[in-house]
């Protein structure tokens, strides 16, 4: 996960959505998502023996992403050391212990003074921090740590053995619920080979491995955390001053925690011996970083504050929202930065017994209806007017700067063009209808059920949450008007969503259901996928935009979680594919060059696009605000990843 | 607290010396029999009857729904005009008296002229204006007359000029971020604010005056135990508890309106019951007591009716704190977002206020206005029913 | 009944009502569902454990399995030692939570505190003074003003003003400038301005009219007669007579809105306080937190109100004992 040193929620609707995800662990909380150290990137079951390795990859992936950083050129003298480096941000941490931490702004916050083992480049290559990584087959992977790291006395050199012990110890260890347990399965075979080199061997081959996050790792000292784990105190290590107030970070970061104010947010002092200056192969404006004097994040959670302290320069970033980008960029004391990102906002449709409460059977089961809501809802007018204009479309599962992007197939596009209107929807609306054991139709242009009486929906949205409110009314006024729907909009808090209504409770384990021909068998159904559509949750639903989920443009390999029916493990609306999904995904694990990923992938995200399992809307961009005088933001996915030459222009 | 004062105006016992009284209570009660009736008819046939989707209606070709809320505030209204403005018309001479009391401050007439629009416009305004639908592409319309930075509306609905956007009479007070007329929410906001009004009051009325007058009466260990409810009650931390139940329930409006008038009496139930106690030792309540009347009957025609001055004094404090507490739990973001509340109307506007302003000055400024009119209002109110301090003030 | 005797019931009664309070509170929090259980349950799902055994686990860390009446003991005792847990919200003891909230809310709140109690009464005399004149009016019309006007609503219109507009106070509060220096004191001042607007309304209301009771009364017209200065007929003769019911209103009064208010005025100017603990450990259901700071308003009310009864009492010979 490169790190992402400024603040990134830019709309309220990312917080909650993230959070969650983190809590799971299920988003590769990619690029945006900052340095959650969180669960972030499924345990993505690989099986490939692809030779290829990851540099030839990388190298393939120019450009996709945004803008570059501006070289910069050797013969300009290293900048200044000056200012401090202000943020904000809307929510206090909880903790800021590496360990546990499944928090976005934490991760952040704990970035400042504790770097991860590698990030992304602009050009979307895996840049080596603390050690690297390297394999042959995609199965056995090898972390060369670098020599020149310290942690804080007592503590001494960062060796193999921390890692190897950490992952062991901790993250494949049961009683730990550590953030990234879920990354470190019991059967990823770790191995130390030498002081400063151990390897990984995964069930499976994965010849993007680095791409899930999961091989993202803190260096923990063994020392510090050995006692807890002989005496089994799970909260004693979650309680450590040390761990929490970030003692141990010695050279590790390019800043060290001075004060953590609970209630006010954190300050940290520049380190004057910061590894990355030494390393090799890295920029030149590495040298002598980094470049600000110290780095503080303010807890503020009114919005018109943080936008206010951007504009008074109190804070040099902040995000910034949709409404007031245009203002801004024509502000002097501000420059905006409009970042594409992989963040989606679909509507998910219940397809388990207990959604679809208009009447009998449930409509969203069938394909043509899913379309015929996509295709009654207008993307540009929602980006237009909720978003003004700053969010792209959403056809498939994949967001268009990704190189996975099916760009030549000929992508069906809902609710643009000719497949948006009362005419198409109403048709696919129909076809439902023929496939549906229930008598519905419609009444002029008004969906009635098989008693005559009007379709009614719910459309749940996150209390609170202004754009994803706008966003429901949006859908609900354009289901009244292009399918003679009556969606009712409510707001509902996140976390009473998340136990109510979206977790289901879990039927036996091999329980099984069929369709479309096949028959789809839960071996470990979970609350996100508790089973078949007979395994609900507590309270009946029928549509929400409370969740955005994360597109994995980096390895689309982990959407599997999402799509393959049985075994995904998350699954929510019950969706079971029509298409042969394992089947793809499958070819794609086994895939051998990027031309037969490639064609994988664009199979998949066609049928994905036919099959809309979450009726897809839009991509809202990260909208971010700096101050002028910062040399180093650009508009990139990977943004941040060369923070450490950030600085100041006199 | 029974500190003996001197007979006081309102103390008199106004039927007795009328001679009406026993008949036009029972007016009132007729009154209030004979509308409430038909209401209950028509909530039993929308329960019963009509499934749950229909709107009321229906049958007689209108698409107009009556929410349960709505059934409340009826019965609410008629209270409030059987009880508070019939007698009122029944008693010419008190009536006389107290406003020529009240009308001696300016500002607390000005206030009731206020409190009256209000109560029209929040009666007949939501019948006429319905709730605005949103609109993204008008989002952020200014005011008419008034103009915005073009950059801040989606589209201009009326004319952009050197880059701003200029008002129209379609959002007469401007728009919001959905691009609903702010003049629109407001005047259904007003309909909301009754209902709030009414509501809780009525709720906070009949539990603080009931256990008031049961307290004074029983006396012994149920005294005890109710007063000490009420302390109990007074020492809770409120907000803390709305914060508990609405973060758990979800903040519909009803539950809001009950909450406030749940946990708002302990004042009413402390006054109510002083006020019985004192009067119990007036001399024509022993004499009444001799003759053979019942503790009803005392509790009905002369204790409720001796305290209506510090329960509408009473009133004159909660309401606003009602008002306030709705918009506060609003900005929290605690409220109910799918009403039109000036609260919710303030939370919305907020993010914007830099730039447009008027979301949030439109409803605040009516907020402060009506919540500044109690004030008055139940500042001429004591003074009027309290003549002693005002008639010493006077020579 | 004699004094001594009151105030021990009076204190003992405070003691039962925090009981009370504090009882009714365990109960709700037992029977809420535990996010942390089920929490335990998704990990494990997640990682191919088994969901049921998870929450055993979890229960039996937490000691949930143990019979109702255990836990209720073990509850009483932990409150009784100050040992009110971890914070989860926060990383950090309970009790160091909300001394250190404390602190923030204490650099606001007792400015606040002192400016109500002096300017209200003063305000409300000044004004029954001179009542049904201009200056009533002006004198009522602004505390009316401050009454009246949300404090929230103010709050933000203040910030953007004088905070964004004009730069003349941060819009970001900082806890790292000392207490006692002039940035905290810059920094305080529109917070407190907003809260000793909204709070002396109140108070001077009251003071007004009772003090309108005494203006005219027999004692102040023999003191007039006599030759006594107005300030000290005023200072004297009708003051501290007001004073008597006016404690009570004061202590409620401020007690309200220490609870209340507060809440919004920190959310606005960002000051992490009292207030913004308890909403946010609510939101992010810390049950440890929601408890200890319940305890905290609770205590402070209920110490309020005893103080407010004993100032009564003491304030005023009339008022005999046992007549509350």
């Amino acid at each position: 996960m490169p790190r992402k040193p400024f603040e990134i929620e830019r709309d309220d609707r990312y917080m909650s959505r993230r959070e969650w995800l983190s809590m799971l662990g299920v988003a590769g909380a990619a690029g945006i998502a900052g340095c959650g150290g969180d669960g972030d990137g499924t345990d993505t079951p690989g099986s490939a023996d692809t030779p290829t390795d990851t540099e030839a990859t990388d190298q393939t992936q120019t450009q996709d992403f945004g803008d570059t950083a501006t070289p910069t050129a050797t013969d300009r003298p290293l900048p200044e050391v000056s200012g401090t480096y202000d943020t904000v941000s809307s929510a206090a941490y909880s903790t800021l212990n590496p360990l546990f931490n499944t928090e976005d702004g934490a991760g952040t916050a704990i970035g400042y003074a504790l770097d991860l083992g590698y990030s992304f480049t602009d050009q979307q290559e895996v840049f080596p921090q603390h050690y690297d990584l390297t394999t042959d087959d995609g199965q056995v992977w090898v972390f060369d740590i670098r020599e020149n790291l310290q942690f804080s006395d007592p503590y001494g050199q960062v060796t193999a053995e921390d890692y190897v012990y950490q992952i062991q110890e901790l993250h494949q260890n049961d009683t730990f619920p550590t953030a990234d347990s879920s990354a470190w399965p019991a059967d990823v075979n770790v191995t130390q080979n030498s002081e400063f080199e151990f390897q990984a061997e995964l069930p499976s081959s994965n010849i993007l491995w680095p791409q899930t996050f999961d091989p993202l790792l803190y260096p923990i000292p063994q020392d510090l955390v050995q006692p807890y784990v002989e005496e089994e105190d799970v909260e004693g290590m979650k309680q450590d001053t040390e761990l929490l107030e970030l003692q141990f970070t010695g050279n590790l970061g390019g800043y060290n925690l001075d004060e953590w104010n609970r209630g006010s947010g954190t300050s940290y002092s520049r380190s004057e011996d910061y590894y990355i200056r030494d390393i090799p192969n890295a920029p030149d404006s590495f040298a002598e970083a980094p470049y600000f004097e110290g780095v503080t994040t303010s807890v503020v959670q009114e919005q018109s504050a943080r936008l206010g302290a951007l504009e008074t320069g109190e804070a040099d970033v902040a995000a910034i929202p949709p409404t007031r980008f245009e203002e801004f960029r024509g502000k002097d004391s501000v420059e905006v930065y409009q970042i594409p990102q992989p963040y989606n906002v679909p509507l998910a449709v219940n397809m388990r017994d207990n959604g679809w409460n208009a009447g009998p059977g449930n409509l969203f089961r069938h394909t043509p209806f899913r379309q015929a809501l996509a295709a009654a809802v207008n993307k540009n007018d929602l980006i237009e007017g909720v978003y003004r204009g700053l969010a792209k479309p959403h056809y498939t599962w994949q967001p268009e700067f990704s190189r996975w992007y099916p760009a030549d197939a000929d992508l069906p596009t809902y609710g643009t063009g000719d497949l948006y209107g009362a005419s198409v929807a109403q048709d696919r609306a129909m076809q439902a209808f023929e496939m549906s054991d229930h008598d519905y139709s419609f009444d002029g242009d008004t969906m009635v059920n098989p008693d005559g009486d009007q379709v009614v929906l719910d459309l749940y949205h996150s209390a609170g949450q202004e754009t994803e409110r706008l966003t429901g009314e949006f859908v609900a006024q354009e289901l009244g008007n292009n399918l003679g729907i009556d969606v009712t909009v409510s707001a509902i808090d996140g976390t009473r969503f998340d136990s109510q209504y979206w977790q289901g409770q879990s039927a036996e384990a091999g329980a099984t259901d069929e369709a479309y021909g096949k028959t789809f068998t839960w071996e470990r159904p979970s609350p996100t996928n508790p089973g078949p559509r007979s395994a609900t949750s507590q309270q009946a639903w029928d549509m929400s935009l409370v969740y955005g989920l994360n597109t994995f443009p980096r390895n689309p390999l982990t959407n599997t979680a999402f799509f393959d029916g049985a075994t995904g493990f998350y699954n929510p609306v019950g969706y079971y594919p029509e298409f042969d999904a394992a089947g793809l995904f499958e070819q794609a694990r086994q895939a051998t060059s990027i031309d037969e990923l490639q064609s994988a992938f664009t199979e998949i995200f066609v049928n994905l696009a036919e099959e809309q399992p979450y009726v897809m809307l839009v991509f809202p961009d990260s909208l971010t605000g700096y101050n002028p005088d910062l040399v180093g933001p650009i508009e990139n996915f990977s943004n941040g990843w060369n923070f450490p030459a950030w600085y100041f222009e006199e | 607290m029974a500190t003996q004062r001197p007979e006081r105006f309102d103390q008199v016992n106004w039927e007795e010396v009328a001679g009406a009284g026993r008949f036009s209570l029972s007016t009132n009660a007729k009154g209030l029999l004979v509308t409430t009736i038909p209401l209950l008819a028509l909530a039993a046939y929308d329960w019963l009857v009509l499934d749950e989707r229909t709107p009321t209606f229906e049958p007689v070709g209108l698409n107009v729904d009556v929410p349960i809320l709505d059934y409340m505030f009826a019965f609410t209204l008629l209270l409030f005009a059987f009880y508070v403005v019939l007698p009122l018309y029944q008693h010419p001479r008190l009536t006389k008296y107290y406003w020529r009391e009240f009308r001696r401050n300016r500002p607390a007439v000005v206030s009731l002229v206020w409190l009256g629009v209000v109560f029209v416009l929040g009666l007949v305004g939501p019948l006429l204006i319905t709730s605005p639908e949103q609109n993204v592409l008008h989002s952020y319309q200014p005011p008419v007359y008034l103009s915005v930075n073009a950059a801040n509306a989606a589209t201009c609905a009326g004319e952009v000029v050197d880059g701003m956007c200029f008002g129209t009479w379609q959002y007469p007070l401007g728009t919001t971020r959905a691009g609903k007329g702010v003049f629109a929410m407001l005047v259904n906001g007003f309909g909301i604010t009754l209902k709030i009004g009414f509501i809780s009051t009525f709720i906070a009325v009949v539990l603080g005056a009931s256990v008031g007058t049961v307290s004074a009466y029983a006396g012994g260990w149920v005294d005890e135990i109710l007063m000490r409810y009420v302390d109990i009650q007074g020492s809770w931390p409120t907000l803390i508890m709305y914060l508990l139940i609405i973060y758990t329930f979800g903040g519909r409006l009803w539950l809001l309106i009950l909450l406030l008038g749940t946990f708002s009496w302990e004042g009413m139930a402390r006054y109510v019951r002083s006020k019985a106690l004192s009067i119990s030792e007036e001399e024509y309540i022993k004499a009444i007591n001799m003759s053979g009347a019942s503790a009803f009957r005392v509790v009905r025609r002369h204790v409720v009716p001796n305290s209506a001055s510090s329960i509408i004094t009473d009133i004159t404090l909660l309401i606003p704190g009602f008002l306030l507490a709705e918009a506060q739990l609003s900005f929290l973001g605690l409220g109910d977002t799918s009403v039109d509340s000036w609260g919710q109307i303030i939370a919305g506007g907020r993010d914007a206020l830099a730039f447009a302003p008027w979301i949030v000055l439109a409803p605040g400024l009516v907020l402060f206005l009506t919540i500044l009119a109690f004030n008055f209002v139940g500042d001429a109110l004591l003074d009027a029913l309290n003549p002693e301090a005002a008639a010493e003030a006077e020579r | 009944m004699g004094f001594t005797r009151y105030v021990t019931a009076r204190v003992a009664w405070a003691g039962v009502v925090t009981f009370i309070i504090m009882t009714v509170t365990f109960v709700f929090i037992a029977f809420a569902p535990n996010p942390e259980v089920k929490r335990a349950a998704t990990q494990a799902a997640l990682q191919g454990g088994d969901p049921t055994e998870a929450v055993e686990r979890v229960r039996e860390l937490r000691g949930l399995d143990q019979p109702l009446h255990v836990r209720y003991i073990d509850y009483v005792t932990s409150i009784a030692t100050l040992q009110w847990g971890w914070s989860t919200m926060r990383s950090q003891p309970v009790t160091a939570a909300l001394v250190e909230a404390l602190f923030y809310t204490a650099q606001y709140s007792v400015p606040w505190t002192l400016l109500t109690i002096t300017i209200g009464p003063l305000v409300g005399l000044y004004s029954s003074a001179n009542k049904y004149s201009w200056r009533d009016h002006v004198a009522t019309g602004f505390a009316f003003f401050g009454y009246a006007i949300p404090n929230f609503f103010f709050a933000i219109i203040l910030l953007l003003v004088f905070g964004v507009w004009l730069e003349w106070v941060p819009v970001i509060y900082r806890t790292t400038v000392p207490v006692f220096s002039v940035e905290n004191a810059i920094q305080l001042v529109l917070p407190v301005f907003v809260l000793v607007t909204g709070s002396i309304g109140g108070l001077m209301r009251v003071s007004r009219n009772e003090s309108s009771e005494y203006m005219n009364a027999d004692f102040v017209k023999t003191a007039r007669a006599k030759g006594v200065s107005p300030l000290r007929a005023y200072a004297l003769h009708i003051l501290r007579p007001t004073m008597v019911p006016l404690s009570t209103t004061m202590v409620g009064q401020l007690l309200l809105l220490f609870a209340g208010s507060s809440l919004l005025i920190e959310v606005v100017f960002s000051i992490p306080g009292l207030g913004r603990l308890l909403f946010e450990a609510t939101i992010a259901q810390d049950t440890n937190l929601v408890l200890g700071s319940i305890l905290v308003f609770v205590l402070v009310a209920v110490i309020g109100n005893l103080l407010q009864d004993i100032t009564y009492t003491v304030l005023d010979p009339r008022i005999s004992y046992d007549d509350r």
